[in-house]
């Protein structure tokens, strides 16, 4: 079994019209312009690895209100095994509209959802008897309201206790908590603050300087966004620069989560090997980016791409 | 061939012996089933809550029978009798020997486990015990239709 946890997940819905407008009221008759879908960093990258053909995925975290049973289905749809607690309040919704004249794209992001202090309790104890048939735990994306910035941190001890890896893609105060934890891979997102441990992120020297603070405050390796290219630390104090090469980006939705599930993907099939490990979950997100589709399909897709991306050690 | 898990709900949807009946109650609600698996720590399937079985025990007259000009007595008297038990733990509650049935196993043994004990849900687990998911009568109807002709309803 393989885990990843979402606990703020959402119902993402894609608006595809041709003016957006105030005041013009739209009228949308084709399905193909309507999309709906279950969001949520974790969630996103169990799918792939369901698609990637590992037979027992699941997905851990909140779900909320009569919205939540229509999620729980639509995750279903995926084959992924779901595994949420259900809160008393409706879940988010995020509304994107793409418009063609003139091309835009609005997003109305949901932050509103809360869970209660109970629902958090019964989250680690659901969490941690659910994990022991899983090695490697996957921990991704925000938190919602209500729920205290030390859960990441509670949730790789839960799995330190059972002797489980923790890949942790975080941000903000949750991922500061986290640290004490010492989670095995830890990845950074910032996109919203541009900050990395409070730390505002600019030149390459800011990006290495964190990347290096983050392993101090107990990271065993990090994997850095940077634009297109990721900075890899090994711990063994090695800095890497993963850059793709001849590509052309279309599309970013999905390229982190194709990312993150490649990286299991690769662990799984072939053992731990961090730069390996990471070349070919480059591979894998330059798949996504390249093409207009969210989700990776198969394996085939992803090892065509692995010449085109350079891993180069760092002096520093 | 068809199998169970080509049709079963993958839910890890449950609640530990250890919980109370109370947090069996408000799950039972949330997730709208009146029947829930019981997992051990380590998600080991190990028994069944039904809401009929707390029901049982908070009803003062025999189940089933409530006429209405008590309605309103008994009503008092069943909230009453839960407050009395909802922080009892699920383990007093729950009914261990319940069939389940395996990912692997053919659906043609759905009907007759359904049938022969009346059962709406069958838990399902794999090998090692444990919990998978879960398969309805609904499913099994479902596949039904589906072996007679097309399913794209």
């Amino acid at each position: 079994m393989i885990t990843t946890v979402t606990l703020n997940p959402s119902i993402d819905r894609e608006y595809f019209i041709d003016e957006h407008k105030p005041m013009k009221d739209q009228y949308i008759y084709d399905n193909e312009n309507l999309k709906v879908y279950p969001g949520g960093k974790g969630l996103i990258a169990a799918i792939n690895l369901k698609n990637l053909g590992y037979s027992d995925v699941q997905n851990i975290g909140f779900i909320g209100g009569k919205q939540g049973l229509f999620f729980e289905k639509m995750v279903q749809d995926f084959q992924v095994t779901t595994n949420y607690v259900y809160t008393s309040q409706e879940m988010r919704n995020n509304i994107k509209i793409i418009a063609q004249n003139p091309p835009s794209n609005t997003l109305y992001n949901d932050y509103t959802y809360s869970v209660s202090e109970r629902s958090v309790k019964e989250l680690k104890k659901r969490f941690k008897r659910s994990i022991r048939e899983s090695d490697l735990v996957m921990i991704a994306g925000s938190i919602p309201s209500g729920v205290s910035f030390d859960i990441y941190n509670e949730l790789v001890e839960i799995c330190n206790e059972l002797d489980k890896d923790v890949y942790l893609k975080a941000s903000g105060e949750a991922l500061n908590r986290a640290l004490k934890a010492e989670p095995k891979f830890v990845v950074p997102y910032f996109k919203h603050t541009h900050k990395i441990l409070d730390v505002k992120v600019e030149e390459l020297d800011d990006y290495i300087k964190m990347g290096r603070e983050l392993q101090k405050k107990g990271a065993q390796y990090v994997i850095m966004p940077f634009h297109t290219n990721r900075l890899l630390f090994d711990n063994d104090d090695t800095i890497y620069m993963l850059s793709p090469r001849e590509y052309c980006i279309r599309n970013l939705l999905g390229a982190g989560d194709a990312y993150n599930a490649a990286f299991f993907d690769f662990i799984y099939q072939n053992g731990f090997d961090f730069i390996e490990a990471n070349r070919y979950a480059a591979a894998a997100a330059l798949d996504i980016a390249e093409h207009k589709t969210v989700f990776l399909h198969n394996r085939e897709e992803i090892e065509k791409n692995v010449d085109n991306i350079i891993i180069e050690e760092m002096e520093v | 061939m068809a199998i169970v898990k080509n049709y079963m709900m993958r839910s890890l949807n449950s609640v530990s012996y250890e919980d109370t009946v109370e947090d069996a109650i408000v799950y039972m609600h949330k997730t709208e089933m009146p029947i829930l698996p019981v997992v051990d720590e380590e998600n080991h399937f190990i028994g069944t809550i039904y809401s009929k079985n707390i029901l049982k025990n908070i009803i003062p007259e025999q189940y089933g029978f409530i006429n209405s000009q008590r309605i309103l007595y008994d009503r008092n008297q069943a909230a009453e009798n839960l407050s009395d038990i909802k922080y009892r733990k699920v383990e007093e509650y729950m009914v261990t020997k319940t069939d389940t049935v395996l990912e692997r196993d053919n659906m043609d043994k759905i009907a007759d486990i359904m049938l022969n004990n009346k059962e709406s849900y069958l838990f399902v687990t794999n090998d090692e015990g444990y919990l998978r998911g879960y398969i309805s009568r609904g499913d099994l109807l479902y596949y039904l239709l589906c072996t007679e002709g097309e399913c794209d309803y």
